[in-house]
């Protein structure tokens, strides 16, 4: 009864929105980028590092527009972008209209229904050859089937969210397998980083034994993940288990934000970090700073690729929003390949545009970040469920205990179950 | 005789100068960790890897109040003498309105006999024991149906608004008062509103200052509320989630000093308030507290 | 036992007689608690329908003004020349029916289905989106609520105008006149100055207290979960309930309840306890005679309770760090320069629960020592005189009168801290954060309580409100329930008007 009334009275809905808006346009005859869109506010969400940056840009909009005959009054808010989602889902009348967001937050967005598709023709050139086009894999994660309609919900801004091996480079000799960092810090008296009751980060245990994530079952909801091998996984979960137990003291489980303190003090030789403590580090090890994909581990005597998380960064428009035409022509102006290049040379976030990457060259963090986007070193940041979080933190936790055998075969099997049970909420 | 009793006692005595010595020392030692970091000057923010700081700087208060940073490339929005005014203004409001509450409520059920008063008592002893997060995002739909989200008027009600609940420990005190007062005065002639205001406020002193107390302090600690109130309106701020947001993983590793001065900047006030006014708070949990 | 017996007793066999008592009375009091709840729901139930029953026969009896004031308030108190206050009901109508119609009827009318729009996303010629939004469940709930509690009120308003109208009419017929606005206004400073004290907070409370409550209680019985804020979401009925209570399958939730559970209580009985002898004997030991610099003790304590907990309690988990924590370092000092890394917060279960125990003393004994102080001050001296005249020793003295007396008094405050532990968040939260994780949980770890879980399931990554209302309503009757029937037993409230 009930689903038969919503059908019915969205059926009713859509047709007379589609009769006013079409009667709407036609009685103002011009395309407009903006529309009947005259006196615009919008509020723009930008993390703090990019702020200024963000405002600048904002700047040339309306310039670029100052002829439309729009009165833009636009102001740059700064939020950081792991509260994004919090907000905006809480109340998104009071969010930003224009805001940018990490991959993983998508599923969020997407199930309060807060995210505006971005228009067809608009999305087409996005993926599509030319200066528009961004990576493929920032595309296919933002694109969802709503009611049986593929469509893009996000505008890509940056391919760089992910983890990389930062070192300093008089301590650590050769970047390629974690057994070569690992000596190398215990030799120099320094320890190296990684925040393995994190599971943003000990996720890497578990992919990197194979059992990856791969989207979500036909529910939506529970996590999906690839065919994989129970003993492969176990026998890479005991290396790095037998690691963190033969380098203890060397191989410690931190917050990352003691990597860059522990450079300048001199007691950290390397760590796991990302983009967003790039600036710091470089800070504190300058010409010594050195970066690369995630080595290799050492199973049972193969080398084995550590696997990261790998995400993207997007702008989203708010479906509340009040504009929505200027809304989508900000979006746009700030996902551009200028926009983006010039987010690369100040604020060294690595663009999504394809055209901006050949236009930058090389710099050594943005090739480690290219090398660690492969396919092969990386799993995409999106569709994630939010029990894996937690659940990754406590694998990773528990394998760092003292008290945790490394050697202990069946009781790694059974917090391993346990581990993919919970992130699948069994 | 009395002289071994006399050195038992001294002994007695001595001892128990050198536990509540080492007592002491456990108990101000880490407000002293943190005043000594909030002087610290190198950029380390944590995990400096030394218990004592090398040297010291005034720099983290300086920074704290010109709403910058030495050690950061970026500057993050923190407006520290902003969100201290409005914790302020908020804290004085809402104890205001606080304190009266308290006082009208436990008045009513010490003094003034009605039908349906113990079924008042009770409900509003167990209200209290609801778990309040999940009423938190109701709240702040029903501040925005009054157009108040994101403004500091609305953290004034929140905070104000349950201290009714809270009128035991003044209704007991109040319980002490003898009650032939009351009546000497109702025989001259004065009313109930009269003998509230002119009899048994006076009297009141210490369970005044005490509610004065408790419900000034709230507002500079809670850090729950205020954020879902207030989302990105970092104008309306409080020094809690101020605080808070220094020490978020985005900002840490440039303003963790910054935020232990901040933290020194809100104690020094509270602590001082709540030295000078210990005598009416004890008179006041004392008196309360025996028959509450 | 009589009170002349009673009296004759020493404070110690007093205490034992009480805290006999006690025991002994609560199945009594379990008891009597239920049979007086069923009682009070019968009162209520019959009081409805003598309200009927009034309702009818008041129309019966009522001239036409009276009658009128059925459908019109403020109708008859306006006819018999009460003028103010007929305005006043005439006008709670109109607000009520402008109400209803704008915002109210629509809210009411949605409820039982919670909206059922979706939200649209369409394009427009130029390749633009433009949504029509849907309902949103969570609103509906809310701002039905608001209607309910709004309407009840209005009811009330609505019966004690016909009541009114009814009482003038009779007074009319007896020859009376009504009393002025200013009669009025001045028994409202005296006989009923009950009313004029307890309306703004009822207000501010209904508000702010009861309205979210209500609200929260119905999300016990839907299965809205965090990002559902503004779009559909339905009612399920007691699924949540069931998620937490079935123990038979051993499902992760109801695991993860009892687990947690268990460990509350354990935290609740340890915390309150442990701060209750520490507090007891530093004060003690502060108040001894003889003791010099009390003032000074006393003040170095109470720093700990006027800095915010919020700073205190970081800063510990700060200091108690697994690597650069001071407490480490400090430790590397007696440990041949070795920092031993001990992982406080975080590591074995047990560490960090008994880590937070101790924490928890550090916080807690100030307010402990403050409230004892006053009390054994307050200890009459002629007890200690007495004890001493018939020779006991001051060991004798202590354990005979201090000890008992001290117990017996607090005995109140002993249960409202163990409440209060219960749902102690800051210690928790501020401290381990609910670490050390426990992968038999569902999104909790070992030092997590009810209450900080109920934090995660509704502020945290993976939130689920259905649920946690359902949590908040178990912990809230248990709560609830033990106060009420220790309270209503407790000599304080039986002895009321005993300073009087």
């Amino acid at each position: 009864m009930k689903k038969i009334l919503a059908i019915l009275l969205a059926g009713v809905l859509t047709a007379t929105a589609f009769a006013g808006c079409g009667g709407g346009n036609n009685s103002k005859g011009g395309a407009s980028p903006f529309g009947d869109e005259k006196d615009v506010t919008l509020k723009v969400w930008a993390p703090d590092a990019a702020v200024e940056l963000t405002k600048s840009q904002v700047e040339a909009f309306k310039e670029k527009y100052k002829d439309s005959g729009v009165n833009f009054n636009i102001e740059v808010v700064a939020q950081g972008e792991n509260e994004a989602a919090t907000l905006i889902v809480t109340d998104p009348d009071e969010a930003a209209d224009v805001f940018g967001f990490p991959s993983d937050q998508l599923n969020r967005l997407m199930a309060a229904q807060v995210l505006t598709k971005v228009g067809s023709k608009y999305a087409k050139t996005l993926s599509e050859e030319g200066d528009n086009q961004n990576a493929e894999a920032t595309i296919k994660a933002a694109t969802f089937t709503v009611e049986g309609e593929e469509g893009l919900y996000a505008y890509p801004e940056t391919n760089d969210n992910g983890y990389y091996l930062v070192y300093d480079n008089t301590v650590v000799k050769d970047p390629s397998t974690i057994e070569g960092v690992l000596s190398d810090c215990k030799a120099a008296g320094k320890t190296f980083v990684m925040d393995a009751g994190n599971g943003f980060y000990s996720c890497v245990f578990a992919f990197t034994g194979g059992a990856k994530i791969d989207g979500f079952e036909e529910d939506g909801e529970t996590q999906k993940f690839t065919e994989y091998n129970e003993d492969e996984v176990v026998q890479t979960l005991m290396a790095f288990a037998k690691l963190m137990k033969t380098y203890k003291g060397t191989f410690i489980s931190n917050d990352v934000a003691s990597i860059s303190t522990g450079f300048t003090n001199k007691k950290v030789g390397a760590g796991i970090d990302g983009p967003w403590d790039t600036a710091a580090n470089k800070k504190a090890l300058g010409e010594k700073m050195g970066a690369a994909k995630l080595p290799t581990v050492d199973v049972n005597g193969t080398p084995k690729q550590m696997v990261g998380l790998f995400g993207y960064k997007y702008i989203g428009v708010n479906s509340h929003t009040k504009y929505p035409k200027s809304a989508a022509r900000l979006a746009e102006f700030l996902t551009s390949k200028d926009a983006q290049i010039e987010r690369a040379n100040q604020v060294n976030w690595g663009p999504a545009n394809l055209a901006a990457v050949t236009e930058l060259g090389d710099d050594p963090v943005l090739a480690a970040l290219k090398e660690q986007s492969k396919p092969e070193n990386s799993v995409p940041q999106v569709n994630i469920s939010g029990t894996l979080w937690t659940s990754f933190g406590t694998l990773g936790s528990e394998m760092y205990k003292d008290s945790w055998n490394p050697d202990d075969q069946a009781a790694t099997l059974a917090l391993f179950k346990r581990i993919i049970a919970n992130i699948r909420d069994e | 005789m009395i002289k071994s009793y006399k050195f038992r006692r001294g002994l007695a005595n001595g001892i128990i100068y050198l536990i509540l010595g080492v007592m002491c020392i456990i108990w101000v030692l880490p407000f002293a960790y943190l005043v000594l970091h909030s002087f610290r000057l190198d950029g380390a923010p944590v995990g400096n890897g030394y218990i004592l700081p090398r040297q010291f700087t005034f720099r983290n208060y300086i920074d704290l109040f010109s709403g910058t940073s030495s050690n950061a490339d970026v500057q993050a929005s923190l407006y520290f003498p902003r969100w201290f005014l409005n914790t302020l203004v908020v804290a004085a409001c809402s104890c205001v309105i606080s304190t009266l509450s308290v006082l009208m409520v436990s008045y009513t059920f010490s003094r003034l006999r009605f039908g349906i008063r113990k079924t008042l008592m009770n409900i509003a002893m167990i209200l209290g024991m609801f778990p309040g997060f999940m009423t938190m995002i109701a709240m702040y739909y029903l501040l925005k149906i009054m157009g108040l989200n994101g403004q500091l008027v609305s953290l004034v009600l929140c905070y104000s608004c349950g201290a009714g609940l809270g009128f035991q420990i003044s209704k007991g005190f109040f319980d002490t008062i003898p009650r032939a007062l009351d009546e000497a005065a109702t025989i001259d002639g004065a009313t109930k509103n009269q003998i509230f205001w002119k009899i048994i406020l006076p009297m009141s002193k210490p369970i005044v200052v005490y509610t004065v107390l408790t419900s000034f302090i709230g507002p500079w600690t809670d850090f729950i509320l205020a954020k879902i109130i207030m989302g990105d309106k970092f104008n309306n701020y409080t020094v809690a989630i101020g605080l808070q947001k220094m020490i978020d993983i985005n900002f840490k590793t440039t303003y963790y000093q910054q935020f232990l001065a901040g933290s020194v900047v809100v104690a020094v006030p509270i602590t001082l308030l709540f030295l000078k006014m210990q005598k009416y708070y004890v008179e006041g949990v004392t008196a309360g507290g025996v028959k509450g | 036992m009589t009170y002349v017996e009673y009296k004759q007793l020493n404070p110690l066999q007093r205490f034992a007689f009480n805290f006999k008592k006690f025991f002994k009375n609560l199945p009594g009091a379990l008891s009597r608690f239920f049979k007086g709840l069923g009682l009070a729901i019968v009162h209520f139930f019959v009081g409805i329908g003598k309200g009927f029953k009034n309702y009818g026969t008041t129309f019966v009896k009522g001239d036409w003004a009276t009658k009128l004031s059925y459908f019109v308030f403020g109708a008859g108190d306006f006819h018999k020349g009460k003028y103010y206050k007929g305005i006043l009901f005439f006008l709670v109508e109109v607000l009520y029916v402008l109400f209803m119609v704008f915002f109210g009827g629509k809210q009411m009318y949605l409820l039982p289905s919670l909206g059922f729009l979706k939200q649209q996303q369409l394009e427009d010629e130029y390749g633009d989106t433009y949504v029509v939004q849907g309902h949103n469940s969570m609103q509906i709930l809310l701002y039905a609520t608001l209607t309910i509690v709004v309407t009840i009120v209005v009811f009330a308003i609505y019966i004690s105008n016909i009541k009114d109208a009814y009482r003038h009419q009779v007074m009319r017929a007896n020859g009376e006149k009504p009393t002025g606005l200013k009669e009025d206004a001045k028994e409202f400073l005296d006989g009923k100055y009950h009313i004029t004290l307890l309306s703004f907070p009822i207000l501010m409370i209904s508000i702010f207290n009861i309205l979210p409550l209500i609200f929260m209680i119905l999300i016990a019985f839907t299965n809205y979960d965090g990002d559902k804020h503004n779009v559909l979401f339905d009612w399920v009925g007691m699924q949540n309930f069931g998620n937490l209570l079935n123990v038979i399958d051993n499902a992760r939730k109801a695991r993860t309840f009892f687990g947690i559970a268990g460990w509350t209580l354990i935290w609740a009985v340890a915390a309150t306890f442990s701060n209750y002898i520490l507090g007891l004997i530093v004060a003690l030991m502060i108040n001894k005679k003889g003791i010099k610099l009390k003032g000074v003790f006393r003040t170095m304590f109470v720093i700990t309770i006027a800095v915010p907990q919020f700073v205190s309690l970081l800063l510990m988990s700060q200091i108690l760090a697994e690597h650069d924590g001071a407490f480490n370092m400090l430790l590397a000092h007696f440990n041949g320069g070795v920092n031993p890394h001990v992982n406080f917060l975080g590591g074995q279960p047990w560490v960090a629960r008994l880590t937070v125990i101790i924490v928890n003393c550090w916080v807690g004994i100030p307010y402990t020592i403050l409230s004892m102080s006053g009390i054994l001050m307050n200890i009459p001296e002629d007890l200690y005189e007495s004890a001493r005249i018939d020779g006991a020793s001051p060991v004798q003295a202590f354990t005979k009168i201090t000890l008992p007396y001290m117990i017996f008094v607090t005995t109140p405050q002993l249960i409202t801290q163990f409440v209060g532990n219960i749902n102690n968040f800051n210690v928790i939260f501020l401290l381990t954060g609910g670490k050390p994780d426990n992968a038999n949980y569902f999104n909790a770890g070992y030092t997590d309580i009810l209450v900080t879980w109920l934090y995660n399931l509704s502020m945290g990554q993976e939130k689920d409100y259905g649920l946690a209302s359902a949590i908040g309503i178990l912990v809230f009757v248990i709560c609830a329930t033990l106060s009420l029937i220790i309270y209503n037993n407790s000599k304080s409230m039986k002895d009321e008007e005993a300073f009087s």
